[in-house]
């Protein structure tokens, strides 16, 4: 009778053991979530699209290529860079009631461009390009925090966005569209 | 005997005319292939180069315009990290003269070098060399620097000390004009602003986190940040990777940057930890 107790609270024990290592490593692995879900990321084949270190170098991120930029077809393209703590460029400016399809990739680790006021949001991903086509119904000025934990300054990473109405988007210069002086 | 009379009799000449013959064959041979190997080549580059124009064209309708042309990968850290400090020692003599002996500059408007980082020291003489960054002074030193030796260089600025020493000519603590700005300057080197999308200065510059190629501040003259400052919002400096520090600088106002220059420059700014 003892010996049976005493070999079944052993087990007990060993359970608990187990179970508590888990949920440790678990709750770990919680915490430091964001280390490993990029090389899980790019273990399971993701991360094929543009170099992070060398966006500024080649290809449609280049500096003179960010912000809205009018297809061949008349569509609207907004291309982005999300990096540790600003947004490039900071300051967009986009038509009211257009399609506007966002392109948007990281130079360093996983942000999320949101936009106040609305349900939209986009995660930026380094080594990868995310895209979503948004329209805007009200024109105004319309903040564009990042809303993925990123580091020291990720409560200061923060855009602008610039709803202007239709015939006064038009007239402005690709270098116009990508700053709100 | 007699067989190695024939043996050997016969053998000379055949021997000869085959050896000659082989060497002419094997010679226009060889001529042939390299000249073909050479003409695929270039081919290839040829082919390559114009697969590459175009691309890049079709890509960026804008002039492209590059930044920088240091890309922070593995293979340009691992050059930056084999950096010898002793040959950097030998090397700074030239550069003493303006930066001092112990990397503290006499003049305010030009740059303390000691404690710096190594990947900021190498990417802004890297830039120099490639003009990006452009000083009258700077291009065509640091044009006279391999890679290797601002690496070098790097390493000996990244251990000198950032101690005060009283026998130094150093311009560096220089009081602030308006001590009442300082408040300006802590909020926005602790917590930048939120409103206007202004990161806080430590997060990037340290000591809180390092973004790679930003340096650290804690010990910099005070006219020389306000100059960069100035030259970011305008425009005039752009050798910053993707718009980062132009489109910082481009937000703060006129007092702002004097605040924060002055505050660091004074020697008050949050200090150098250990990297």
């Amino acid at each position: 009778m003892s010996l049976s107790t005493a070999t079944r609270s052993a087990g007990m024990k060993k359970i608990g053991i187990a179970a508590a290592v888990t949920l440790l490593a678990l709750v770990l692995l919680s915490i430091r979530y964001y280390t490993v879900d990029l090389p899980i990321y790019h273990f399971l084949g993701g991360g094929e699209g543009p170099d992070p270190p060398a966006l500024h170098l080649r290809g449609e991120f280049v500096e003179s290529n960010l912000g809205a930029a009018e297809g061949p077809s008349g569509s609207l393209t907004v291309r982005m860079i999300a990096q540790q703590f600003v947004f490039a460029p900071q300051c967009i400016v986009v038509p009211a009631n257009v399609p506007v399809t966002f392109r948007i990739t990281s130079a360093d680790v996983v942000h999320m461009l949101s936009f106040v006021g609305t349900d939209y949001g986009l995660k930026a991903v380094p080594g990868e390009v995310t895209e979503a086509t948004f329209t805007f119904a009200t024109t105004g000025t319309f903040k564009m925090p990042c809303h993925e934990f990123c580091g020291a300054g990720h409560d200061a990473m923060r855009g602008q966005l610039n709803v202007v109405p239709r015939d006064q988007f038009a007239p402005l210069l690709p270098s116009e569209r990508r700053t709100c002086e | 005997m007699w067989s190695r009379e024939i043996s050997l009799h016969p053998c000379f000449p055949a021997k000869g005319e085959l050896v000659s013959n082989l060497t002419h064959a094997a010679r226009l041979r060889i001529g042939t292939r390299w000249v073909a190997t050479l003409m695929i080549l270039c081919e290839i580059t040829v082919l390559l180069a114009g697969r590459d124009s175009c691309t890049q064209s079709v890509n960026s309708a804008p002039p492209l315009r590059v930044p920088s042309n240091v890309t922070w990968t593995k293979e340009t850290l691992r050059i930056i990290s084999n950096g010898d400090a002793f040959r950097g020692l030998l090397l700074a003599r030239r550069c003493n003269h303006c930066h001092g002996e112990e990397g503290f500059s006499s003049i305010s408007t030009f740059p303390n070098l000691a404690g710096l980082d190594r990947l900021s020291f190498w990417k802004q003489m890297q830039d120099f060399r490639s003009g990006k960054r452009t000083s009258q002074v700077m291009q065509p030193i640091a044009e006279g620097f391999s890679a290797r030796e601002s690496a070098d260089l790097a390493a000996y600025y990244a251990m000198l000390p950032t101690t005060s020493d009283p026998q130094d000519n150093r311009a560096f603590p220089q009081s602030m004009h308006e001590p009442a700005r300082a408040s300006i300057a802590i909020r926005l080197i602790v917590f930048g602003d939120g409103q206007r999308g202004i990161p806080p200065c430590q997060s990037c510059h340290g000591p809180v986190s390092y973004v790679k190629g930003a340096p650290p501040l804690s010990t910099q003259n005070r006219d020389y940040l306000e100059q960069q400052v100035e030259h970011f919002s305008n425009g005039y400096r752009a050798n910053d990777i993707n718009v980062r520090m132009r489109s910082i600088a481009r937000q703060l106002t006129g007092e702002e940057k004097t605040a924060v220059s002055e505050y660091y420059g004074a020697g008050l700014g949050p200090g150098v930890s250990s990297r």
